[in-house]
This record gives C-alpha cells, sequence and structure tokens, in this order.
C-alpha cells in the first residue's frame, strides 16, 4: 500500500511535527497507515473524520455552496445514439466510483473511465472551457468545478 | 405445599446460586429432595433474575412440578431478554414453555445463530430485531458486498413464524424482494424499521404500503434507496388509518403532496412525521394544519423563500403543535426563518440540528428558549458561545452531539469551537450523561475537568479530528485526559479516543474501564501493550473496533480467549499479519475470524499485513455467504496453516 496519497493526513501539513516517533517494535507507521485501498486515490477520504454518509453529503454541499456553486449540480447526460438524456445531481456521488456505477444502473450498460476501445462505454465530459475531456483525469472535487454535461461514448468508434 | 412468603432465598446447586423473584401474586413454594426455593414478591414494577451458569442445567436433576400454565402466567410478566435466557437455563420445561411464550427476539448480530434456529425455537415471536454490519460500515470502511443479509431472516420467519408484526434492522442488506415477501407473508404486520439499511427502491416500499392493512410504524433511517419516483406513497389504502409514525428523510426524490395530504387525513393517530428534504417550505404548512397532534417532526427543506402571508400561515401551523417534542429536519435553514420554532421551543425534548448550517448567533435565542431539551444534536457551528448559551438555558440536557462542519477537509475548520463548549456544557448541565464531540484539538485539563463536573457519564466519544493531535497547549499525549474520563465516571459503558494516545492511555482504560461495553479506537498507541491492556483488564469489553493503529498479532494471540467473550472485534489497517490469522482460526472454533481483503491471499507472505480483520462469537459456524474478498480458514483451506513464529 502506496503512502503517495496527497489526502493522507500524514502529510497534512497541520500534522504537529512533535510528535514522537513510532516505537521500533511497530511496522513503519507510513507504510500501513493509509486510507482504504478500496477508495480510489482520487476521490476524497470517505472515512475520516467518522461521519455518516448523509451528513458527508450535506457538508460537501454545504462546501459547494460557499464556494458559489448550487448545493445541487445536475448536468446533463447523454448515452451516444441515444437522443433522450438523462439528468442527474453530481452532488450526491462520492466519487468518480459511484458516479460509475450509477450511470451503468441508469443506462443497464457497464460504464467507464479510460481510454476508447472497441468493447467498453466510456465516460466524457465537457468543461468549462467547451472541451471533450476524459473522466478520472483530476481529482474529484475539481471535476466537479469544471463539468458542464457528461456524454457517453459507444464502443467501436474512433 | 404452597404458601405466600415475603423473603427470598437463595437457591443453591453445585456450582452457583439462583435468586428467583417474580412480581405477580403467584407464590409458592415447592419442596424436592434438593434444593427448595421461594418465589417472594417484591413491588410490582421491578424484577431481577440472576442467572445460573450454563454449568447447572446438566446437574439439575430435579423435576420442577410448576404447571405450565403457571409458568406462562409468571413469565408474562418477565421481559427482559436476559432474564428469559436464565429462566430458560432452569430446565427443560421451562425452556420450552419460556420460548413458547417470548414476544420479541433480539440477534445483535445476523451472523451468530442462523435464521432457522431463531424461528424454530421462537414460532410466537411478535418482533425480530437484527443487526448485520460492524459499527464501522457506517463510516465506509466495510467494502459493498460484506453481507449482512436479510432475505435469509425473512424467509425463516415467513415459515415458521406467521405471527411476526414487527422487524427492525440495522446496517443490512434489504431488497426489494424482501419487502415483498414481508408484505405477502404476515397478515398483521404493524412496523417496519429500517435503519442504514440499503438495497431496496422505493417500489419495495410500494409493496409494503400496499400490502401492510395495519400498518402502524414505517421508518427509513438514513437508509440508501433507490429512488424510482413511481408514487409509493399513493400505495397506501384508503382504508389504512392505523399510521403512527413515518419516516421517509431519506429519500431523494419528491412525493406528491396530495397523497402525503390525504394520509395525514385519515391518520388520527399519527405522532411521528418525518418529510424528506424534498418536501418544501410551503407544503409543510398545510401538512402541519393536518396533523397538529403530532409529537415528532421532521421538517423538509426549510430554505424555500415565502411570502408574509404564508409565513404567518406557517408560524401559526407551528404555534399550534401543542404536543410537539422532537423536532429535526430543518434542511438548508434560512436564518430569517428561525423565529417561526420559537413557539414549539419550550416543549422540545429533543432537538436535532445537524443539517442546519446556521450561524451561531442565530441559534442562541432558539436554544435558550428549549429549556426543556434533553437531547440535542448540532453542528459545530454552534460554537463555545453558543454551548455556553445551552449550558445555562438546558438543565435537563442528558445527551448532547457535536458534528463537524468542516469535515470535508481539515483546513475548512475555521470555526471558533474549541474543548471549551464541551468544558461549558459538563458544568451547566447536571444531568449530561452522553457525548459525542467532534473537534479538530483537545487538552488534558479539559477532560479532568469534564471527569470531575460530570461523573455519571455513560457515554463518551471525543473525536479529535486531526489524527495524532497532541494536547495542543502542553503538547502532551492526551493519556491523562482519558486517564481521568475512565476513572471517575465509574458507569462509562462506551468509549471512543482520538488524538495523540500512547500505551499509557490504554493502561488506564485496561485498569479503570470495568464496565465499558464499547470501545473505538482509530489512529491511536504505540505497540501490542495498547491492545493487550485492553483485552485483558476490560471486564465489560463486548465490542471493540479499531482502525489504523501499529498493532498487533502478539496481544490478539495471547488474548485469544477474550474475544469468546466478546460479540464482535474490528482492526482495519492495523498490524494483523496474515499468519496471526491463519493461527488465530483454529484455535477458537467458536469464532468466525474473516479476514476482508481486496488483494489475493494466496500468494502473501504469512508476514505481511491484512487489510482489515473482523472475528465474532457465533453458534452458526463459518456464514455461507462470503463473498471473494472475505477469507476465511474454512472457506479458503488452501490458504493452509501458518509457519510464522510469534516471539
Amino acid at each position: 500500500m502506496e503512502n503517495s496519497n496527497s489526502y493522507s493526513p500524514y502529510s497534512s501539513s497541520s500534522v504537529d511535527s512533535t510528535k514522537p516517533s513510532p516505537s521500533e517494535s511497530s511496522v513503519n507507521l507510513s507504510l500501513s497507515l493509509t486510507f482504504p485501498s478500496t477508495s480510489s486515490q482520487r476521490e476524497t477520504s470517505q472515512d475520516w473524520p467518522p461521519i455518516k454518509p448523509r451528513l458527508r453529503d450535506t457538508l460537501k454541499s454545504l462546501r459547494l455552496r460557499q464556494r458559489g456553486y448550487n448545493t445541487a449540480l445536475f448536468v446533463k447526460v447523454y448515452m451516444e445514439g441515444v437522443p433522450i438524456g438523462r439528468k442527474l445531481d453530481l452532488s450526491t456521488f462520492s466519487g468518480y466510483k459511484s458516479l460509475l456505477e450509477n450511470l451503468s444502473h441508469m443506462f443497464d450498460t457497464s460504464v467507464i473511465c479510460g481510454t476508447r476501445d472497441s468493447k467498453n462505454h466510456v465516460l466524457t465530459y465537457q468543461d468549462k472551457d467547451g472541451d471533450w475531456m476524459m473522466v478520472g483525469d483530476i481529482p474529484w472535487d475539481m471535476f466537479l468545478e469544471t463539468v458542464r454535461r457528461l456524454k457517453i461514448t459507444r464502443p467501436e468508434r474512433c | 405445599i404452597a404458601g405466600v412468603l415475603t423473603w427470598a432465598t437463595l437457591l443453591k446447586v453445585s456450582h452457583g446460586h439462583c435468586l428467583l423473584c417474580f412480581s405477580c401474586l403467584v407464590t409458592l413454594v415447592f419442596v424436592s429432595p434438593l434444593p427448595q426455593f421461594i418465589y417472594i414478591i417484591p413491588k410490582p414494577s421491578s424484577f431481577r433474575l440472576r442467572s445460573l451458569t450454563s454449568n447447572h442445567i446438566s446437574n439439575l436433576s430435579m423435576d420442577l412440578r410448576l404447571p405450565s400454565k403457571v409458568l406462562e402466567h409468571i413469565l408474562s410478566f418477565v421481559d427482559s431478554n436476559e432474564d428469559r435466557n436464565s429462566v430458560s437455563l432452569v430446565c427443560k420445561s421451562w425452556f420450552e414453555t419460556e420460548r413458547r411464550t417470548r414476544k420479541r427476539v433480539f440477534v445483535r448480530n445476523c451472523y451468530a445463530v442462523t435464521p432457522e434456529a431463531v424461528a424454530r425455537r421462537f414460532p410466537e415471536t411478535r418482533s425480530l430485531t437484527l443487526k448485520g454490519k460492524p459499527h464501522f460500515a457506517d463510516y465506509n470502511l466495510v467494502p459493498d458486498g460484506w453481507g449482512g443479509y436479510a432475505w435469509p431472516w425473512i424467509e425463516a420467519m415467513a415459515a415458521k413464524c406467521p405471527s411476526l408484526e414487527e422487524l427492525r434492522l440495522k446496517r443490512m442488506v434489504v431488497t426489494d424482494e424482501c419487502l415483498e415477501k414481508i408484505a405477502a407473508s404476515f397478515k398483521d404486520f404493524k412496523v417496519l424499521v429500517l435503519t442504514s439499511c440499503e438495497g431496496f427502491s422505493t417500489d419495495g416500499l410500494a409493496a409494503i404500503a400496499v400490502a401492510c392493512r395495519n400498518l402502524r410504524e414505517l421508518e427509513l433511517r438514513e437508509c440508501i434507496v433507490e429512488d424510482i419516483g413511481g408514487d409509493w406513497l399513493s400505495y397506501f389504502p384508503e382504508t389504512l388509518t392505523s399510521l403512527v409514525s413515518l419516516d421517509f428523510s431519506c429519500l431523494d426524490s419528491e412525493v406528491k403532496l396530495s397523497d402525503l395530504e390525504r394520509l395525514l387525513s385519515r391518520s388520527p393517530n399519527l405522532k411521528s412525521l418525518k418529510l424528506n428534504r424534498a418536501v418544501s417550505l410551503d407544503a409543510l404548512g398545510s401538512l402541519l394544519r393536518l396533523a397538529p397532534q403530532l409529537v415528532e417532526l421532521g421538517t423538509g427543506s426549510f430554505s424555500d423563500k415565502l411570502d408574509q402571508e404564508a409565513v404567518a400561515k406557517l408560524s401559526q401551523a407551528f404555534s399550534e403543535l401543542k404536543e410537539l417534542k422532537s423536532l429535526s429536519g430543518l434542511w438548508d435553514v434560512l436564518p430569517e426563518y428561525i423565529p417561526l420554532l420559537y413557539s414549539v421551543c419550550p416543549g422540545l425534548t429533543s432537538l436535532n440540528l445537524s443539517y442546519a448550517t446556521v450561524q451561531m448567533s442565530d441559534l442562541v435565542e432558539l436554544i435558550t428558549g428549549c429549556s426543556n431539551l434533553q437531547k440535542l444534536w448540532v453542528m459545530d457551528l454552534i460554537e463555545d458561545k453558543g454551548l455556553e448559551v445551552v449550558a445555562s438555558s438546558c438543565k435537563e440536557l442528558r445527551e448532547l452531539r457535536v458534528f463537524p462542519s468542516g469535515a470535508e477537509g481539515l483546513n475548512d475548520t475555521n470555526v471558533a469551537m474549541t474543548e471549551q463548549g464541551l468544558v461549558s456544557v459538563s458544568e451547566g448541565c447536571p444531568n449530561l450523561e452522553s457525548v459525542l464531540y467532534f473537534c479538530v484539538q483537545f487538552t488534558n485539563a479539559a477532560m479532568v475537568t469534564i471527569a470531575r463536573n460530570r461523573p455519571n457519564l455513560t457515554c463518551f466519544r471525543l473525536c479529535v479530528m486531526e489524527p495524532f493531535a497532541p494536547d495542543h497547549k502542553t503538547q502532551q499525549p492526551l493519556d491523562e485526559g482519558f486517564k481521568a474520563i475512565v476513572e471517575r465516571c465509574k458507569d462509562l459503558q462506551r468509549l471512543s479516543v482520538s488524538g495523540l494516545l500512547t500505551d499509557k492511555a490504554f493502561e488506564y482504560i485496561g485498569t479503570h474501564g470495568k464496565k465499558l461495553r464499547m470501545l473505538s479506537i482509530a489512529f491511536a498507541g504505540d505497540s501490542d501493550l495498547m491492545l493487550h491492556h485492553l483485552l485483558s483488564g476490560c471486564e465489560s469489553l463486548n465490542k471493540l473496533e479499531i482502525r489504523d493503529c501499529p498493532f498487533g498479532d502478539t496481544a490478539l494471540l495471547e488474548n485469544a480467549a477474550k474475544l469468546e467473550t466478546m460479540r464482535s472485534l474490528w482492526m482495519s489497517s492495523c498490524c494483523v499479519s496474515f499468519g496471526a490469522c491463519k493461527l488465530l482460526s483454529p484455535k477458537m472454533p467458536k469464532l468466525n475470524v474473516e479476514v476482508i481483503d481486496e488483494h489475493p491471499l494466496e500468494t502473501r507472505p504469512d508476514s505481511s499485513p491484512v487489510e482489515r480483520i473482523y472475528i465474532y462469537r457465533t453458534l452458526a459456524g463459518p456464514r455461507l455467504d462470503m463473498p471473494e474478498f472475505v477469507w476465511t480458514i474454512q472457506k479458503n483451506p488452501e490458504i493452509g496453516v501458518s509457519h510464522l513464529a510469534i516471539k
């Protein structure tokens, strides 16, 4: 388990440098004490501090609002080749994983991030500059600030 | 020989003794070769049964000639399941009578016993309460698909216990099929309470609504529900008038206001209504007018812009709520609407402001009016000053929870709330017994003061949000502070520790925390000694959950026997090695030792740490529904025996 995760509390500048170093008999803390590997490195920490999901979502909305964004973040989602789109409130998702899960369910097919190929439906987004980009490259919070619409590409086209 | 006697005697059997006393007027004395016992009549209210140890049952050869009808009558006064468990140990016929008359069953770990065994033993049960996933699942520490499925339980109960009326599930996976089965199987179903459950959609709710003609309570507390929409609320038949409690606060989509209004109009017994966020402030007014008898209210969103007239009407509606004791919801509440609540404040015993993101200045007058408040949940936006107001106004306060508003990143917390807030409340509120407090940093001196002020604390959960944060005044570990808490608060049952802690803190907890039943630890300790102190010292320890602490093969293996006396142990991101897990399992057959790790284990060396380990006692043996990422020695025998040598 690597510890290059910038969301780890151990790299936070507010950690007191006078804390005693771990005793020799214990494993090097920086190796074992990362956030659980179930969350991708790009998502914000979902398990610390220990608050329940609904409160976490409420606080996320609060933070977005404080930054000048609406509480809800509705964006249009189209599947290539399907004329009628859907609308999705991105603020209800904790990260890319839950977004993909929900889209896969909504469109009844597996949707992934990543490069286009002949097999998978790949998710792309239009950012605030109007450019179409691959979903998943930037941290989730940054994504929320820049995303304007989503498009699920069909497989096999280039 | 029968007679009425007024003193108690002890029944002595080979390994212990049993004191039986009953609060009804049936008293019997009967003599058999050995021993004799006498029932006493204390006052009708209280009633104590000391338990026989399980050794007794094999040694009791006497036949207690108590007609089963009489015993049934006596048992109808026995409410506590702990006492009923004791009764069932006395002899076979008492076991049989007890099991046929037990009406409420609590299974606090759904994998501790099989559904079939429970359904078979208690065919007349009216109420079943089940808990599934471990507590840390609330904080996303348990991967999806781990388990906790309600289906086998519902299936078993449907087959053997058709009189079931009440089902309360916590942290379980409940599907639409489950809900449909409930609706189809239990003719007189009355109560469904789902807490932190997931896996179902609004279609399942519709199934319950349409079929349960005598439904009294439908509560969805913090569940994750797939919102297909579809007007589930409209499925409640026009003939349903028995509703007492409705909680759909966790749903996202809108319900039709007209459906809700019609439901309220025909529910004169409705005492508790918790709306979801989608119910507008405007709609709230008309709903309140239809249900002025409410005792508990969870509002919807409190942020629409209303005109003067609407505000006046709403204010009037609130002032009509003469019975209101509990208020929650209040999402996005705008400061200018807080005065709408002033009229209900004096009657409130419970106020949940954990979604009300208002500043301290807007809260002060509200809090001042709540002179009878016993339970307050609030965000740290209340600040120290606001907590001082709580301390001076809410003299009946028993439970305080303060949640972090800046949880999304430590640097966002710029709120003026410190340890001083909690100190003030501990000084001002003599009945304070339960605390959950999120704070960026804390001090030992504050904890010492709190302990001195409030030795009556039974639950103290302090979450210092900055991991490893020392006392911010002295830079010392928080050992001395927690020492004061466990030393002084002799009835402390639940404790969560955080901040910079050395093994010493856990030595203190082990020494003094004799009544501690549940303990939560994060980012603490130096070595295995910490775990050793806890497992060897805390006699009443029932649930222990640990994350991100640097131990502990040695302590775990040395104290393995302790684990059978506890309900469960959870350790994640600690240093428990794969080898130790392999050693532990065969040692303790009455435990399920689950390694929850999303990386394959076959190729791992014994010394590599596992992601998570969950150990719980069970009568059911290894469970059959384990996903790929849960490894046990029974399911994965190819893992083999450990070659790890423990020093």
